[in-house]
C-alpha cells in the first residue's frame, strides 16, 4: 500500500503536466502557427500577432476563447483572423462583455441573461452609447462604477473598430476580396495623378477625373493612417529596434510623397484576399514569404518573438495553478490518512509546479528582457514564485505538509490574482523612465516582493496553526511548535528583505529625487510591512505575545502586506479619491475581513482549541489560574 | 527613578509605540488623499500630536462627521523610539558577540531617525526652469513666496531686499531693511484669483500700481493641497516712505514676468516690488544645451529624459559639463540637481535643485542596518542549521 500512495498523487500530477504541455492541434488548412507569429509593433515593442490578438480579446471578453453563434470555440488567434480578414462575419461573435447590461441605461440593448454581445447587437446603440460616454466624468479616477462600465464599453468599440482595420481598409466584402487590386489601380495613379496636381498648381490642364479618384482614394487611406492600431510595416532594414514601424495607412498615404509601398501592406492584402477565398496554399505560400523577409530584415529578434508565441500557447502560470491546487488537496487528504507517503508526493508535486513557475517567470524575463518584477502583473506572479520557493525549503526541513499546503494556497492565489490584473492587457508593458533602470528593478524591487513573499507565507502558515489548532485531531505540541518555528523563520526572512528592499527603495529615490524619504503611499506601504514585522519579532523575543498572540499577528500581517501591494494603489490616486468603486477595493476589503475572521479565530480561549495542543495549552492554564494566557 | 527608567527601556514600550506607528502610517497615508503628500506629511509625521477625520468623501460621513482618532504625531513617536531605544541600550543590553547584529540595527535606526530630523530641518527644495540656449542663475521654491524690493540703480548688479510672507500679518508693519521703506499688510491671501473687474475699473483697496491700471479684483480662494497645483498668494500693501503713505499696491505671485513691473519712488530712488517664488541665487549659472525627451515607438510612454547642461562658476575653474537624467543627478556644490520635469514643447527642462547637507547620513544607517540584519539572521540562520544537524 505504501509506494502506489505516494505514486499515486505523483501520476496524477505528471498526467496534468503532460496534458498541459501538449501543443493543440487545430484541423485548419491554414498555417495559423506561422500567422500568429508575424511580428507587429504595439505598446512600443515588437509583440508576435499572437499576443495581439489574445490582449485585445482579454479587454474586450475577459476570457480566452471565442464560441461562433454555431457554438464553435475559436482561439484568439482564429477570432483575430477573423476580426480583421472576415469582419462581417466576426462581427456576429459575442466578444463584448457587459457585466450589467441591464444597468446601462439603455432601453432596448440588454437581453435577458446574456452578459456577452457581438459587435452587430450594439450597432443600433452606438450613438447612444456615444452620447452617454460624452456625458460621463472625464476624470477617470474619479468615475463611479455605471461610469466605468459606459468607459469600458465605448473604449472597448473603439479598439475593435481600430484593430480591425490594422491590416487594411475595411469596407464592403467585395471591396475585402479585391484589396490587392485596389492597391495595385492606387500605385498605378498614383504618378499621373501627381503630374496632374502639379499642372494644376501652375495653371495648366490636367485630368480632373483621374485627380478626383486619386484624391478619394488618398482620403481613406489618411483616415485609415489615424485609426489603424497595429504597426504593421517595418521601416526598410537595416533596423533599430527602437525605430517606429508605420501602420498601414500612413504607408499608403507616403506613396504620394514617391515612396515605394512596403512588401508587407502588399502581402496583408494577399493573405486577406486568400483567406476570404479559403485558399489555403496561397495564403501559407505568403506568411512563409513573410517569416523569410522578417527574419533577414531582424536577425535577433525572430527567436523572441517565436518564443513569445509559444509561451503564449503553454500558459505555464495556469499549469502551476492547476498543481498548486492538487498540492493543497493532497496534503489535505494527507492530513486525515497517509499523512507520510501523501506528505512526500504533496513535496515532489510541490517541487514540479515550483520548476514550472519558475520556467514561466525565466521566460518572462526573456522576452521582456527585464528582471522578473516590472508592474502589478509581474509583482503578482513573483509574490507566489518566492512564497512557494520558501515553501519548499520549510517544507524540507519539517516535512509535515504545512509547508508545502500553505506555500501551494500562496502561489494559488497569487497566480489568480495576477490573472485578474492581466485583463488589462500587455503585460510586457514599457517602463516609463523613472523606472527604466535594471539596476534598481533588479535589486529594490525584486527584494522588496520577495519580503511580500515571506510575509504572504508566514501569514498563512498562521491560519493553517490556528484551524489545525482548533479543529486538527493530530496537531499535537511538537507541530505546533514546528508551525511556530516556521513562522517565526519565515518572518524574520520577511523583515530582513522588507527592509533592505525599503532601504534600497529609499536609495532609490534619493537618486531620482533627491530625497531619502518622501512619505508617498508606496512608501509608506512598505514601512507598515517593516514595522508588523518589527512588532512580531520584538513581541516575541520579549515574551509579550505567546503563541495565539504571535499567530494573530502574523495573520494581520497579511492585511498590512495586502495595503502595501494593492491599497495604495487605489489610494495614490489624486485628492478625495479613495477608489471605492475601483474592483479592486471590493476584494482587498474581502481580503482584510476574512483575515479579520481568522485573527478574531487565533484570539478564542484555549478552551475553543480542540487538537490535542490546544487542549494540552487549556489543561495547562486551568492548572495555573492568573498565569500569562499566551 | 527605577520605575521610570524601567518603563522607557521596556521591550513592552517598544511593541506598544511601534504598534501606534502603524496607526500612524496608515492614516498620515489615508489622509493624503484629502491634503496631499506634502501637507500630510507636516501634519502627520513633523509633528507631535494629529488628529485623523472621518473623510467627507466616505459613506456615511453625515453619521460620522464628529469621527476623530487622535494619536502622536511623527516628532513624538520618532522621539519616544529613540528615548526607548538608547534606555534599553543603557540599561539592559550588553555588548556580545551574538548580539551585535542587534546592535548594528538600533545604531544604524538611531542615525536614520536623526537624519530624517535634520533633513526636515535642514533640506531645501526648489526648481530651476531652463530653456534650450539660456542660463540661469536661481531656483524658485515652488512652495514658498517672499515680498521683495529690488533696487536696480547699479550697472553691475541689482540689490534684492527680501521678506518672507509668513511676516504679512494684516495690521502690521515691518521696516525694508537699508531703505528708508516700510510695508503695513493690508489685506493677506494665501490662495485667491485675479481678475478684470468688468468695467475695468478696480474695487480693490489698490490706489496704485498693477491693480489700477488693469482694474484687478481679487477674490480669495481656500488653499489648495494638489500635487501639480500652487497657490497664487496675493497681498495688499501699504508702503510707507519716510515722508507718509505713498500708496497702496496689490502684489500676487501671478504677477510675475510677464506684467510690467510695478515700481515704488521716494526721493531720487526707486524699487520694483513684487511678490514672488522665493528664489535661491547661485555664484554660477546653468546653461542648457540640450533637452531630450525619448518615448517608445510609437507611444507617448516616455523611456529617457536628459539634459545636457555646461555649469558656468564665477570661479572658471569650477566650470563643467554635465548629463543629467533619470536617476543620474548632478552634485554639485552642495546641491543636486535633478531631471524633474519639462515644459514648452520640450524646449524648457525642469531641474529639482535640493541642498540637503545630511543626505550621506541615511547611506551610512542603512549600511549600517543592512549589515546588522545579515549579521543577526545569519546567526539565527547557522544556529537553526546546526540544531537541525544536532537532530537529525
Amino acid at each position: 500500500m505504501k509506494k502506489p500512495t505516494f505514486l499515486f498523487p505523483l501520476a496524477v500530477a505528471i498526467l496534468i503536466v503532460v496534458h498541459g504541455l501538449l501543443p493543440q492541434t487545430n484541423d485548419s488548412e491554414f498555417d495559423i502557427k506561422a500567422f500568429s507569429e508575424l511580428p507587429v509593433q504595439v505598446g512600443g515593442r515588437i509583440n508576435p500577432l499572437d499576443s495581439v490578438a489574445r490582449n485585445t480579446l482579454l479587454i474586450l471578453s475577459a476570457r480566452q476563447r471565442v464560441i461562433t453563434p454555431e457554438g464553435k470555440s475559436l482561439s484568439p488567434i482564429e477570432w483575430f483572423m477573423d476580426l480583421t480578414m472576415r469582419p462581417e462575419v466576426a462581427d456576429t461573435y459575442r466578444v463584448f462583455k457587459i457585466e450589467n447590461p441591464d444597468e446601462l441605461g439603455i432601453a432596448g440593448l440588454a437581453q435577458t441573461g446574456q452578459r456577452y454581445y457581438a459587435f452587430n447587437d450594439l450597432v443600433p446603440y452606438l450613438e447612444e452609447i456615444t452620447r452617454l460616454f460624452r456625458g460621463i466624468e472625464s476624470d477617470s479616477r474619479q468615475r463611479s462604477a455605471y461610469e466605468k462600465q459606459i468607459a469600458e464599453l465605448y473604449g472597448g468599440l473603439i479598439r475593435y473598430h481600430r484593430v480591425m482595420r490594422s491590416f487594411h481598409p475595411i469596407g464592403t466584402p467585395e471591396r475585402m476580396d479585391r484589396l490587392t487590386d485596389e492597391y495595385e489601380n492606387y500605385l498605378a495613379l498614383a504618378e499621373p495623378a501627381l503630374q496632374a496636381l502639379h499642372r494644376r498648381h501652375s495653371g495648366k490642364d490636367y485630368d480632373a477625373a483621374l485627380l478626383n479618384r486619386f484624391m478619394a482614394f488618398s482620403d481613406d487611406y489618411s483616415e485609415l493612417s489615424r485609426t489603424a492600431y497595429l504597426r504593421v510595416v517595418p521601416p526598410p532594414a537595416p533596423v533599430d529596434p527602437m525605430d517606429d514601424w508605420k501602420n498601414v495607412g500612413l504607408e499608403l498615404v507616403d506613396v504620394m510623397q514617391g515612396n515605394e509601398l512596403s512588401s508587407y501592406v502588399m502581402d496583408y492584402s494577399r493573405l486577406t484576399t486568400a483567406y476570404r477565398s479559403g485558399d489555403a496554399e496561397a495564403f501559407n505560400a505568403t506568411v512563409a514569404e513573410m517569416r523569410e523577409r522578417f527574419r533577414a530584415d531582424f536577425p535577433g529578434r525572430i527567436g523572441r518573438v517565436q518564443f513569445e508565441r509559444a509561451f503564449n500557447g503553454l500558459q505555464p502560470f495556469s499549469l502551476s495553478m492547476q498543481l498548486y491546487v492538487f498540492v493543497f488537496l493532497t496534503v489535505c487528504v494527507g492530513w486525515l490518512r497517509w499523512p507520510k507517503e501523501l506528505g512526500r508526493a504533496a513535496f515532489w508535486i510541490l517541487a514540479i509546479a515550483f520548476a514550472i513557475h519558475t520556467l514561466g517567470l525565466l521566460a518572462r524575463m526573456y522576452i521582456h528582457a527585464r528582471p522578473p518584477v516590472t508592474n502589478l502583473y509581474s509583482s503578482a506572479v513573483f509574490v507566489g514564485w518566492g512564497a512557494v520557493l520558501l515553501g519548499v525549503v520549510v517544507e524540507k526541513f519539517h516535512r509535515n505538509g504545512a509547508g508545502a499546503a500553505m506555500a501551494s494556497l500562496v502561489g494559488f492565489s497569487t497566480l489568480i490574482v495576477a490573472h485578474h490584473l492581466a485583463m488589462s492587457g500587455d503585460t510586457f508593458e514599457m517602463m516609463r523612465a523613472v523606472l527604466d533602470s535594471n539596476f534598481w528593478l533588479a535589486t529594490h524591487v525584486v527584494v522588496i516582493t520577495f519580503g511580500y513573499s515571506a510575509v504572504f507565507l508566514a501569514g498563512a502558515l498562521g491560519i493553517a496553526f490556528v484551524l489545525l489548532g482548533l479543529f486538527g485531531k493530530r496537531f499535537d505540541k511538537a507541530a505546533a511548535k514546528s508551525i511556530g518555528g516556521m513562522v517565526y523563520g519565515i518572518i524574520c526572512f520577511g523583515a530582513f528583505f522588507s527592509l533592505l528592499g525599503t532601504i534600497l527603495g529609499g536609495i532609490w529615490a534619493d537618486q531620482s529625487w533627491g530625497r531619502f524619504w518622501g512619505w508617498d503611499p508606496k512608501e509608506n506601504g512598505a514601512l507598515m510591512v517593516v514595522v508588523t514585522a518589527a512588532i512580531y519579532l520584538h513581541a516575541r523575543w520579549g515574551g509579550i505575545l505567546r503563541e495565539r498572540g504571535l499567530m494573530a499577528l502574523a495573520i494581520f500581517g497579511n492585511i498590512v502586506t495586502a495595503w502595501a501591494w494593492f491599497g495604495t494603489n487605489l489610494l495614490g490616486i489624486g485628492l478625495h479619491s479613495y477608489g471605492f468603486t475601483d474592483g479592486g477595493f471590493f476584494w482587498l476589503s474581502g481580503f482584510a475581513l476574512s483575515q479579520l475572521l481568522f485573527i478574531s479565530l487565533a484570539l478564542l480561549p484555549w478552551r475553543f482549541w480542540n487538537s490535542p495542543f490546544g487542549r494540552e495549552k487549556f489543561g495547562g492554564t486551568r492548572r495555573k489560574p492568573g498565569g500569562v494566557i499566551g | 527613578m527605577k520605575l521610570v527608567v524601567q518603563f522607557f527601556s521596556s521591550l513592552r514600550l517598544t511593541v506598544v509605540l511601534l504598534s501606534i506607528s502603524l496607526a500612524l502610517i496608515f492614516f498620515g497615508t489615508l489622509d493624503q488623499a484629502e491634503y496631499g503628500i506634502w501637507h500630510t506629511q507636516k501634519l502627520y509625521f513633523q509633528s507631535f500630536f494629529v488628529a485623523w477625520a472621518y473623510p467627507a468623501a466616505w459613506p456615511a460621513h453625515e453619521q460620522l462627521h464628529w469621527l476623530r482618532i487622535p494619536m502622536p504625531g511623527g516628532y513624538l513617536l520618532g522621539g519616544l523610539l529613540l528615548v526607548n531605544l538608547v534606555a534599553a541600550h543603557v540599561t539592559r543590553f550588553k555588548l556580545s558577540a551574538g548580539k551585535s547584529g542587534v546592535f548594528l540595527i538600533h545604531f544604524g535606526l538611531i542615525l536614520l531617525l536623526v537624519s530624517e530630523l535634520l533633513t526636515n530641518l535642514l533640506a531645501v527644495e526648489s526648481q530651476m526652469p531652463v530653456d534650450e540656449g539660456s542660463r540661469r542663475n536661481y531656483s524658485e521654491s515652488y512652495r514658498e513666496n517672499e515680498l521683495v524690493f529690488i533696487d536696480r540703480s547699479h550697472t553691475e548688479f541689482d540689490t534684492v531686499h527680501s521678506i518672507p510672507v509668513s511676516y504679512l500679518n494684516p495690521g502690521t508693519t515691518i521696516d525694508v531693511p537699508d531703505t528708508p521703506l516700510s510695508v503695513r499688510t493690508v489685506e493677506f491671501y494665501p490662495n485667491a484669483e485675479l481678475g478684470r473687474f468688468p468695467g475695468g475699473e478696480s474695487r480693490g483697496m489698490a490706489t496704485r500700481g498693477a491693480a489700477v491700471s488693469m482694474g484687478l479684483v481679487v477674490t480669495p480662494k481656500a488653499v489648495t493641497y494638489a500635487e501639480d497645483a500652487i497657490n497664487t498668494v496675493t497681498a495688499y500693501i501699504e508702503i510707507i516712505g519716510p515722508d507718509g503713505p505713498l500708496g497702496t499696491w496689490l502684489v500676487s505671485n501671478v504677477l510675475d514676468e510677464r506684467f510690467p513691473a510695478q515700481v515704488v519712488e521716494s526721493g531720487n530712488r526707486a524699487w520694483e516690488v513684487a511678490l514672488r517664488f522665493k528664489r535661491h541665487y547661485y555664484p554660477f549659472e546653468i546653461e542648457l544645451i540640450e533637452f531630450s525627451h525619448d518615448r517608445y515607438p510609437g507611444t507617448e510612454i516616455p523611456f529617457n529624459f536628459s539634459s545636457e547642461v555646461i555649469i558656468h562658476h564665477t570661479d572658471s575653474n569650477k566650470t563643467r559639463k554635465a548629463l543629467i537624467y533619470m536617476n543620474h543627478p548632478l552634485r554639485y556644490e552642495g546641491l543636486t540637481f535633478y531631471q524633474a520635469s519639462f515644459a514648452n514643447d520640450d524646449r524648457t527642462s525642469i531641474f529639482q535643485v535640493v541642498r540637503n547637507p545630511g543626505w550621506l547620513l541615511p547611506y551610512v544607517s542603512v549600511l549600517l542596518m543592512g549589515l546588522g540584519m545579515a549579521v543577526q539572521f545569519g546567526i539565527h540562520f547557522i544556529r537553526f542549521l546546526r540544531k537541525r544537524q544536532g537532530t537529525v
